[in-house]
This record gives structure tokens, sequence and C-alpha cells, in this order.
């Protein structure tokens, strides 16, 4: 039987929800095609015991507060996601712990910026000159979002534009670390503002500047989130939203190949062998998967081939999950999100993950302490995270594959316990995830969780476009632009439903 | 104000040395063919978790006269890594009913092969057939392996208690094997009770391996021995945990074996003090008798039966079974796996309709907020729509 649709979404990860969820509101006709039994990708939970457990999301950006609402909250609004999911606000950004120093950084630009000077007196001066540089650039992110926010730019304020990018355009092509270094010098405090390039997976010294600059300002001055319901909660939402637009999800049931004529996208076989034809294919699989496995490395342009050269995937996660018999007044567990680290080398902590080798730094989510609900009365949960690049792992013999995971797993509980003692005495369920459950689960090349590695010439307009190599062909997810992350994979599959929607108004394609 | 033209000049010259570098990357030899990669992540994943596996049978041992090992072979690849304890989940055709059933791995990792121990459960659908029909040369299809009830020396005590009933002892036997290969890292006490003699499985292993062995003790418990019977007599109750174990604190628990037992074991554990979080429960299916189960609707008999719509058909359903049950009599074919609610690969979607499901199966919240229900732990309560 071929049936027709407007537009194949392969892959229910958040680019793909968010790419069906906008087209099925345009009133498109819309099939989301995922593999595995629930949405998300590595937006869901899973269940141990008495305890569910959130795979991935630690904290969330682009909600801001009610009064305020953030560029994602808005965007879920507009698409009908938003009156579904209900986030609770985090008070902190993170903890930072190295040995013999801790340290809570607040939110807030004001309250944030006085706790790093104060921390560090002596460097008061440049901290202060870098975070403006910082929080400036955030803020004409926001005014670039506004210039283009509401409809068609007057020619007044898109000629100011420029002006009003001025760090943006300054710093577009340099590292974090290489303005942060020029202005502060004591290695604890350079490693204590860059923290959260964790969520990157680029040291400072390799990461684009605007891409730390831009966690940092938008958790800042935006206010991080968490989902009530875990990220699957946000997941579910999405499919809620895409039904309600009459599109139509296919659990259970990846693509198997994307078929092309005459250069251009017509359809798609279905895992069960359904063949359906459309007129465009949203891919929210990795970019190479989706050339080399569903269409045919020689089906698509060689220049394509080229580009992809000079991009690596980034690094995936290794997960420990531990479901606690105690509660979090009990373990002394207070923040929802500590980062810690064996030293303030970071480069080093970089080359750490680019092994198999215990890691140098973990981060530490307890999801009680903005969430009590999270598990049950007198239990809590806490996720071990750290950053390993998935390649290591092809190379690790079946064999010894348990051992290897349980290895890293150990040597991170026994980190995690100089922190909070009596961790593992308190362990009643414990559940590790390496690079090749990512691989397993979502299929991203390496396992990886935010696309390509984020070096400038893989950043922003360099980075691969959202329209593929092939004529009705978008990517979705953090693989494109604009990157990795949880907002930004939502993003990503909203530039390519744009796209799509847009094209298909143009006068032209009318009836097309 | 030299060094912020400096830095300026500086970051403004990054634009010709990014875009060169970039440049420089995508040159033949310098960076990363993947269009060569073909299939690379797919096979790293199946060598380690493959989705299905094709078993053939290469021998058929008779442990007890109820009880075979289905000695299993893959032909489609080689052996995935397993954790003692797992299980797999075999597919079944039978009087063209398509089933499956979860079977523990009996055999320990790191051998060439799968041991599957099956019971012969007296009016059982799938095991008697699986007991007397099997022949070697047969081929099956399985998941790979899967399950949670394995032995977590992240977290484990160093004594570990397995405590064992029936045909529940093939996990521990797994556990047991792989121990002792290991030059026992743990000291493990189990606990193994059985009916009579002639019902214990893999007894004289199991006796010869905990012969002067002070690292596994070994108590096989009869419940219903013949007169002439002079070893343990009893059930796995608090007196005898007591009395075989010694002092209960500081081990990790297991119980694998027939619901009687575990409700008996758990309460057991309890009067020892044995902290709840220490007791860990092989998963077992749905419950015996689901109209006992706490929240079940006051006065509805398990006979009951409703409208189940799917699609365009429509069939019925008894509350007291599985929905996942009437849909496979049904011939819908679903995708389950562990059958007892907490792997989620049957999870489908309730449109309409009231469904009871028992405390503490392995439903996502979401799921339940926004109506998915696992249909091998869910029961009809009234007429359904559903949708897979």
């Amino acid at each position: 039987m071929d049936e027709r649709y407007d537009t194949v979404v392969i892959g229910a990860g958040l680019g793909g929800l968010s790419a069906a969820a906008l087209l099925a509101r345009r009133g498109h006709r819309v099939l989301l095609l995922e593999r595995h039994n629930v949405p998300g990708g590595y937006a869901t939970s899973f269940v141990r015991g008495r305890f569910e457990f959130e795979v991935a999301l630690h904290e969330l950006s682009g909600i801001g507060t009610p009064d305020r609402p953030g560029p994602l909250l808005k965007y879920l609004d507009e698409i009908g996601v938003a009156d579904q999911v209900e986030f609770v606000s985090l008070p902190d950004f993170y903890r930072s712990v190295f040995p013999g120093f801790s340290l809570t950084l607040p939110v807030g630009v004001e309250a944030f910026t006085e706790t790093v000077c104060a921390a560090f007196p002596g460097e008061e001066d440049g901290i202060r000159r870098f975070l403006d540089r910082v929080f400036g650039m955030g803020r004409e992110v926001d005014n670039v979002n506004q210039v283009f926010g509401g409809g068609v730019p007057s020619p007044a304020r898109v000629a100011a534009l420029p002006w009003n990018v001025r760090k943006m355009l300054r710093y577009g092509l340099c590292t974090f670390g290489e303005v942060l270094d020029r202005e502060v010098r004591d290695p604890l405090a350079r490693a204590v503002i860059a923290q959260s390039w964790g969520y990157l997976g680029l040291p400072p010294s390799k990461i684009a500047f605007p891409y730390l600059a831009a966690v940092l300002h938008t958790f800042v001055a935006g206010k991080p989130a968490y989902v009530r319901g875990r990220s699957q909660a946000l997941s579910s939402a999405f499919v809620e939203a895409i039904e309600a637009g009459g599109g139509e999800v296919r659990m259970g049931c990846g693509a198997s190949a994307i078929h092309v004529r005459g250069g251009r996208v017509v359809g798609v076989r279905t895992e069960e062998g359904q063949e359906v034809t459309a007129r465009s294919v949203v891919s929210n699989a990795d970019p190479v998967t989706t050339c080399r496995e569903l269409i045919g490395a020689d089906q698509v342009p060689s220049r394509f081939w080229t580009g992809l050269r000079a991009s690596e995937p980034g690094p995936a996660s290794f997960n420990v999950y531990l479901g606690l018999a105690k509660s979090p007044d009990e373990l002394g567990l207070v923040d929802h999100e500590t980062f810690i680290n064996a030293s303030t080398d970071q480069d080093e902590h970089w080359r750490t993950m680019d092994s198999l080798r215990d890691p140098q730094a973990l981060v530490m989510s307890c999801y009680n302490v903005c969430w009590p609900g999270v598990s049950p009365p007198g239990t809590s949960v806490v996720t071990l995270t750290t950053l390993q690049y998935g390649e290591h792992w092809h190379g690790v013999a079946p064999g010894e594959y348990h051992a290897t995971k349980h290895r890293i797993a150990d040597s991170m509980i026994r980190t995690a316990e100089e922190v909070v003692p009596g961790l593992r005495a308190a362990a009643e369920v414990v559940e590790a995830s390496t690079p090749v459950t990512n691989m397993r689960y979502v299929g991203h090349q390496g396992g990886a969780i935010y696309g390509f590695d984020q070096h400038p010439w893989d950043s922003h307009l360099l980075r691969l476009p959202n329209r593929g190599p092939i004529q009705g062909l978008y990517f979705a997810g953090a693989w494109a632009m604009p990157g990795g992350g949880f907002e930004p994979a939502m993003m990503s599959g909203r530039i390519a439903g744009e796209m799509i929607d847009a094209g298909t108004k143009l006068p032209w394609k009318r009836g097309a | 104000m030299a060094g912020e033209l400096r830095w300026l000049l500086d970051d403004l010259t990054r634009y010709p040395r990014v875009l060169r570098e970039s440049r420089a990357r995508q040159r033949p030899g310098a960076g990363r063919e993947y269009a060569a990669e073909r299939d690379r992540v797919r096979r790293t994943v199946e060598a380690i978790h493959p989705d299905r596996m094709r078993l053939e049978v290469a021998e058929v041992i008779r442990e007890t006269s109820s009880t075979r090992t289905l000695r299993m072979r893959r032909t489609d690849g080689p052996l995935p890594p397993f954790r003692a304890g797992q299980y797999v989940n075999l597919f079944l055709e039978i009087g063209g009913v398509r089933t499956s059933r979860p079977y523990s791995i009996s055999s320990p990792p790191g051998t060439d092969h799968l041991d599957l121990t099956v019971r012969r459960k007296p009016g059982g659908f799938v095991s008697p057939w699986l007991v007397t029909a099997v022949r070697e040369g047969d081929v099956f299809e399985s998941t790979g392996p899967m399950g949670t009830f394995v032995v977590e020396p992240l977290i484990d005590e160093e004594t570990l208690v397995l405590l064992g009933g029936g045909s529940g002892i093939t996990p521990f036997a797994s556990m047991v094997r792989e121990a002792a290969a290991a030059g026992w890292p743990r000291r493990i006490q189990l606990l193994y009770g059985c009916r009579g003699p002639s019902d214990v499985i893999f007894g004289g292993e199991l006796r010869a391996l905990a012969r002067g062995n002070d690292r596994f003790d070994l108590a096989v418990v009869m419940s219903d021995p013949p007169p002439s019977f002079r070893g343990r007599r009893g059930l796995l109750d608090a007196a005898r945990i007591r009395k075989e174990v010694g002092d209960p604190s500081g081990r990790t628990y297991f119980m694998c074996g027939p619901n009687a037992m575990i409700d008996l074991c758990r309460g057991a554990l309890e009067e020892l003090g044995v902290p709840e979080f220490k007791v860990r429960r092989e998963l077992y299916g749905p419950p015996d008798d689901v109209t006992l189960s706490p929240g079940w609707p006051a006065g509805l008999g398990a006979a009951t039966t409703f409208a189940v719509r799917l699609g365009e058909r429509v069939f019925r359903a008894a509350a007291g079974e599985p929905l996942l049950a009437s849909m496979e009599r049904e011939g819908v074919v679903v995708p389950a796996v562990c059958r007892s609610g907490e792997c989620s690969a049957c999870r489908t979607r309730l449109l309409s309709g009231d469904v009871y499901v028992p405390p503490n199966t392995g439903v996502r919240e979401s799921d339940m907020a926004h109506g998915y229900v696992h249909p091998c732990v869910t029961y009809p309560v009234s007429d359904l729509v559903i949708r897979l």
C-alpha cells in the first residue's frame, strides 16, 4: 500500500518531534517514524524497581520565568506543547567542586558575577570585564531574536544589526578559552567560570566562544528549569501535539530507506516494508547514517562527504543512575547540579574523555532538589554523568564490555562519594549506560549527544545546515544548526520545519 | 589599550585562519571518510545487544522428570556477552498462537552456548510443549540477553544470599557457576526450596561445588519429602533463613521462585530486620490471581469479559487475564519481551476505557498520564479501545 504525506520525519528525538509538531500545527500531513517504543531519543526515562530515572536532561534552558518567558517556552506555546508540560525552575546554575574548593553559582547576572568575584577577589577586574563580554554577547543574541522574531523586520533595524551584534562578530570564531585567558589568570577561576563546557562537549580551549557564552547567558540570565515528569513528559507532550494537529506517529517502526529520484526526495520505506511517498523528509537520525545507510553514500553529492571530513562526532555520555534508599536530607544532597573535578586542567579532562581511562570530571544531578516527587518518599535519585568519545568503544571486545563499563562506573561512584559520603551504601538500584547504550537506542555515530564537536569551524553558520544535500531532505537534531543540547535540538527541528513550511508557501510551489 | 587592539586584530583574523583550517581538514586523507564506515555503529551494537538471535537446540538435557535444559547455540553470529541472572525471551508458535516467554539463562557467561532450563508447569501453555516437543536441531528466535536481576558488584554486599524455589534456581545456577569459575569473588549462600528430592535441579553439581567450600554454602530445603528423607525439611521461612544464613545483616538478597515462596521469603526477611532495599526479586510474570491484588475493583470476577477494539478488529478479553494474552490469542503480534511490566516493549496506547494495573508495574509516570499501558500486566475492567 502506498501512502502519501507532505513530510515524513525520521526519528522521534527532540529535533524530529519539534519539526513534526510545527508542521502538523501548520496543517501539513506528517508521518513521524521511530524505531524505539517510546518517543524522545535521549529525552526519555526508564524504570528500575521503584525508581524512574531521567536519562539525559540536567538543566533546561530557554524556559525563563512566567513573567519573562524564554524563547523555547514561547516556541513550545506556539506549537501547542507548553500547556501540557509543567516546568520547575532551579535556584542555582551549578555547584563547582575541585580538590579543596567548592562554590555554588547562583542564577542572575549580578548574583553570578558577584559570587565569582567574591571567590577570586584578586581577579575581580578581569572577571568583570570578561563576564561583560559574555553577557553582552548573550544580549546580542536576544537582540537578533527580537529583530527577526516578529515578522518582517524594518530595514533600519536590519541595517543596524552588524553594530548590534558586534561582540558576536568579533568573537564568532574564537574559542572561549582564548578570550577568557586574556582577562583571568587563576586556573581555578577559569575552570569555575567555564565549568558548564560539559553542556557542550569541548573544553574552553576548543569550544567556540559564542556557544559557551550563550550557555552562560541563557542559564544565568534566563534561569535553568527542569520538567515535572522528567524529559519523557516533554517528549510525550510533543506526541500529543503532533496528533492533535492531525499528524501520525508510529512507534516501534523506523525507516529503512529514503528514496531519491531525479535528485530529490520522493519517499521513505519503513522498517515494516511499507512504501510511503513524501515531498520532504526531515531526518532526526545523524546525517552520516541518513546519507550513508538510508539514502546510499553514492547517491549523495560527493561535496557533502568532503565537507564532513572536517567534522568529528562529539562525545557520548557515560551515566551511572542511582536509586537511593535514603532521603536527600539524610545524604546531604542540597544541589541539583554538582560538577566534580579532579583538577583545574580542563584539557586533561578532555584528553581523558578521548580514551577509556577513568574520568577526571563528572556532574552529579539530584532531581529531588527541584522536584521532591521524582522518587518515593524517603528515597532519592542521583545521576552521575561524564563525557566520553564513543569511538573507543568500537574497539572494546564484547567479552570485555561489562568489565569496562563496571570499572568506569565504579570510579565515578568513588568520585561522587568524596562529595556525598555514604552514597554507595544507600544504593538500592544502580544502572550504568555507556556510549554503546546511546548507539543502541539512538543510533548516533559514536553515541554522540551533542552531534559534531562544536569547534569554531563547526559552529553557527559553519555548522551543517538544516537543508540537506538533496532537495527535499532536511536535518533536525544536534548535528545540524544550531547545535547540541535540549533547547538547540528543539530549535533545529523548528528551523527545518519553518524551511519546509516556507517552501510550500512560495507562489511557484503552490499546488506542487 | 594596545593590548585590546592586538586582541581585536587577533579575533578578526580568526575568520581566515579558521576557514583555512576547516578547508585543510577537508582534504582527502586529512579527515574522516564517513562514506567508508557503513554499518559500523550497528555492528558494535549488535555484537553487544543483538535485537534478535537465532538459537539452535544443540542438546536436550534431562535434569529431572519434569525439567529439561535446552542447550542452545547461536547460528547467526557469536553469542553476545551477558550477565549471570539475565534472560532471553524465546519467540514461539504453538497451535497457531504466536507468543513468547522469558527464560533465565542457567549457564554462566563465557561459554559457547546458552542453557535455558525449563520445568513443565502443570496446566501451562508453553512449558509443557518446550519440555516434551523440542528436539535437537530445532531453531528458535529470541531476543538478546536482557534483565536486571544480576549480581551488581557496584553496590552489592560481600555476601549474597540466593533464595530460590523450584525452577527459580535457573538464574542462580548461572550466578553460582560464574562465581565458581571466577574463584568465588563474593561469598554465596544458596537456599533452595523444593518439594521433594526428585524436584531438585542441578543438585549434584551444586553439592559438589559446596563441598569443603567456605565461599559457597548450599541448603536444599524440602517442603514435602518422603518420610525417609533425612535432610532439611520445611519452607524458606524466617527460622530457616536465620539458621542457614547466620547474621542476616551485611548481605544482599536475591529471590526467585513461585509467588507463594516470594511472599513467604519477603515476610521472613522483614521479620529478620533485613532492609527492603537489600532484597532483589526476579521478575516473575503477572500475578497468579490478579483479583487478589490491592485495588482490584470490588466484585469484578476474573471471568468477566469486555470488548476490546484494536483498529478494525474487536475481540473479547477476560478481566482476570493480562490484556497481552487476549491480544496474542486474537493473532495480534505484540513485540513483548519481559512479560512482567518492566521493559515497556509491549507499550500500547489506551484510547478509551478503564484498566487495572497492579502497583509497582514499571510504567513511566508520563505514560500513565498520557494513556499508555504495558498490556503484559494490564487488565481490562471495561470495554477498551487500544492502538499499537
